[in-house]
């Protein structure tokens, strides 16, 4: 974890929507990015690769979105990384649950990749604020 | 028909006679001595006919006919009475102890035969009457859902076999003679107006049931059939197709991102500068890619509005921020084509705050604006006007396009409706989108309606204030003796008008003087002398907007007692809806057809 936005982890079952990701938060954004295609990869990957912010997607088979978020919080390393989800569904109905267990933010799909880099930032300047807090 | 009949005379002589007669006229006759042999006889096997002597000793034969009366209550047995006496006297009072008719004797071979025939084919039409009614029965028993039958005074009168497994609200089973309230606990007038109601079933558990009414008319008395249809099994289907809509929306959205994704990144130069030949079907795959990600949108929101199961987050909030933001959303639109964007009263002080969805608004409005730009050819404007008063605001959005085609006047907000003008090629709309805005506006109290200011178009959308959603809904009394009519009209206006349904003038007026009521609809039909209705439902409207709806009536005299006249055939939800703005929005208070 460090003071600038550098690692991003993306967790996404579907292989299409990793490598939209990889190309957006890469080429785009700069940044450096690992894209999971499960929870317990995920899991397995975070402690090694340091991640300053996490996307998850929310529908996955298996260990679904909010259960990774739940392990992943449960990490040492993972303290206070902020965690956005990312899903299809957009109706305030669905985004509150989303929050209430602890996502940092939600953001719906489909999303821009020309923008996403920046549209992510807010979400980590937020998070850091509350870790520092 | 052949008879059985049971002739009875104490006089062995004339006995005989009478049966032989009776058998030679091809009918069967069986004989009794006396009052006593009759009835028992008659305990034996009941006779078709009864031939019976007035004058016997021991029980005589008004006794007798009082008795075979007795011991045959539902079938009608018919008695003719026989004497030698000169005289009517005793056969009016056979008549008055239940005696269908008289022979004088010695009796007249073809008398007896014309009254056998005419007799036997009475029996034949009971009987076909009993086997109709046995076979109804039958029929009624065979439905699975349980159909009650109820008189005027909401009293159960019939039950059918499923019925006979229900229970009234403290358990039991139902009985005939049992009232509405009962059961259901509400009254039959009530009971009427709902479309839902729970039923209890005996040996416990219980259901919520669709109410099927329908109201019929015997011997000018009225009777309400009720089915019952029990909604579990629907409500389970309801939800097994929310959980695969979410799946469908999912499984739909997932590859459309990968899609949009791709192809944005494409557009945007993330993969290097396009050959400019790429650019335009680049842009036409970035085109219909959204256009099915709002299509599938547009449809799933359409089955959740259309299965009433789509959730509001309504939140007391005022519209002009709302309006900010929607405008500023059809900013990047508006400028790819060269349309301005103009707003008007956006801060006009002393709007009320509205009961809504914030997000479910932004889609209304931003399917008008969308509409509007659209429609507008470059260079020209979109207006959007913020007005209101306490009770409610309205916002207008105005075009100066090519207006609304004639043809689609009166088709805007059905589905899959779309206005183009002929060398427009086909616009990116999916069709839905006024028809989900009426809905929704509908949803949250308010409605949209449609004016024509000479060049272009004018969308207005009306909504309530917090707390008084149905004050900018009128109230108006529909007067009609048929119940199907009551529940069509009622269901044709909501949620634009609240309709308080009534059967005749006498209930309306009752209505009348509980609430105040903005207009009347009637129907003259089974309402006595239509003039005197008009004019007495003239009196009860005092000067507010009336309409009349119904097919008993024509032109002639609609112009003749001077009030508006909508004919049955032609009324469906739209156009009673634009005849009822026309009137209730009208200046003055007489209405003009």
């Amino acid at each position: 974890m460090s003071e600038q936005l550098r690692r991003i982890l993306c967790v996404d079952d579907d292989a299409d929507i990793r490598l939209l990701l990889d190309y957006s938060l890469t080429q785009i954004g700069g940044y450096e990015v690992r894209c999971c295609a499960d929870g317990p990869s995920a899991l397995a990957l975070a402690p090694q690769f340091h991640p300053d912010l996490v996307l998850l997607d929310v529908m996955m088979p298996g260990m679904s979105g909010p259960e990774t978020l739940v392990a992943l919080r449960a990490l040492p390393e993972m303290q206070g990384v902020p965690v956005i989800f990312v899903t299809a569904k957009a109706l305030p109905s669905d985004l509150e649950p989303l929050l209430q267990l602890g996502a940092t933010g939600v953001i719906v799909k489909p999303f821009n990749p020309m923008t996403l880099p920046d549209d992510i930032r807010p979400f980590w300047e937020y998070g850091r604020g509350q870790r520092n807090a | 028909m052949q008879l059985q009949i049971l002739v009875v005379d104490d006089i062995a002589e004339s006995r005989d006679a009478l049966c032989a007669a009776v058998t030679a006229l091809g009918h069967l006759a069986r004989g009794a001595d006396s009052g006593a042999g009759a009835l028992a006889l008659f305990r034996q096997q009941l006779p078709d006919l009864v031939l019976l002597d007035l004058l016997m000793p021991g029980m005589d034969g008004f006794e007798v006919t009082r008795r075979l009366r007795e011991l045959s209550p539902t079938r009608w047995l018919p008695v003719i009475v026989t004497s030698s006496l000169s005289g009517e006297q005793h056969f009016i009072e056979a008549l008055g102890s239940g005696a269908d008719d008289y022979l004088t004797r010695p009796v007249s071979t073809a008398l007896l035969d014309a009254k056998l025939r005419h007799y036997g084919g009475v029996l034949a039409l009971q009987q076909r009457l009993s086997s109709l009614a046995q076979r109804q029965s039958d029929i009624l028993d065979n439905i699975l859902d349980p159909v009650l039958t109820l008189d005027e005074t909401g009293r159960i009168s019939e039950l059918n076999r499923s019925a006979h497994e229900l229970a009234d609200l403290g358990g039991q089973a139902l009985v005939r003679g049992q009232p509405a309230r009962a059961v259901f606990g509400v009254d039959l007038a009530q009971l009427l107006e709902l479309r839902e109601v729970q039923v209890q079933r005996v040996g416990g558990g219980s259901f919520v049931a669709e109410i099927g009414a329908s109201q019929w008319r015997e011997m000018n008395r009225q009777h309400y059939t009720l089915v019952l249809h029990d909604l579990t099994r629907r409500r389970q289907l309801e939800q097994m197709k929310d959980d695969f809509l979410a799946t469908v929306s999912h499984e739909l959205r997932t590859p459309l991102t990968s899609v949009i994704g791709a192809v944005g990144l494409l557009a945007g130069g993330a993969a290097g500068a396009l050959p400019a030949s790429a650019t335009p079907l680049v842009d036409m795959a970035q085109r219909n890619a959204e256009r099915l990600n709002r299509l599938v949108d547009d449809i799933l929101d359409l089955t959740k509005l259309e299965g009433d199961r789509l959730p509001l987050q309504l939140r007391e909030q005022p519209l002009a921020p709302l309006l900010r933001e929607a405008l500023q959303a059809a900013e990047t639109q508006a400028q790819r084509q060269q349309v301005s964007l103009l707003a008007e009263g956006l801060d006009t002080p002393g709007l009320p705050d509205l009961n809504i969805d914030g997000h479910r608004i932004l889609q209304v409005l931003g399917n008008l604006l969308n509409n509007a730009i659209k429609h507008s050819p470059p260079g020209q404007s979109v207006r959007l006007t913020l007005s209101g008063k306490p009770s409610g605001v309205t916002v207008t959005i105005r075009d100066r396009g090519p207006g609304i085609a004639p043809a689609l006047r009166g088709r805007l907000f059905q589905k899959f409706v779309q206005g183009d003008s002929g060398d427009r090629r086909t616009s990116e709309g999916t069709g839905l989108g006024l028809y989900i805005a009426q809905t929704l506006a509908g949803r949250m109290g308010g409605h949209i309606t449609v004016d024509e200011p000479g060049d272009g178009a004018a969308f207005s959308l009306h909504l309530p204030a917090a707390g008084s959603v149905g004050e900018l809904a009128p109230v108006l009394i529909h007067v009609d003796r048929d119940l199907q009519s009551r529940q069509r009209v009622a269901q044709w206006l909501s949620p634009h008008y609240t309709v308080r349904s009534a059967g005749s003038l006498e209930q309306a007026r009752a209505l009348e003087a509980t609430e105040a009521i903005a207009g009347f609809i009637a129907n003259p039909q089974d309402q006595g002398a239509a003039d005197t209705f008009c004019a007495e439902l003239r009196r009860l409207a005092a000067g507010r907007p009336m309409l009349l709806l119904g097919d008993s009536i024509d032109q002639d005299f609609c112009e003749r007692v001077d009030l508006p006249w909508l004919a049955a055939a032609e009324a469906q939800a739209e156009n009673l809806q634009q005849v009822l703005h026309l009137l209730l929005t009208l200046p003055s208070s007489e209405p003009t057809p």
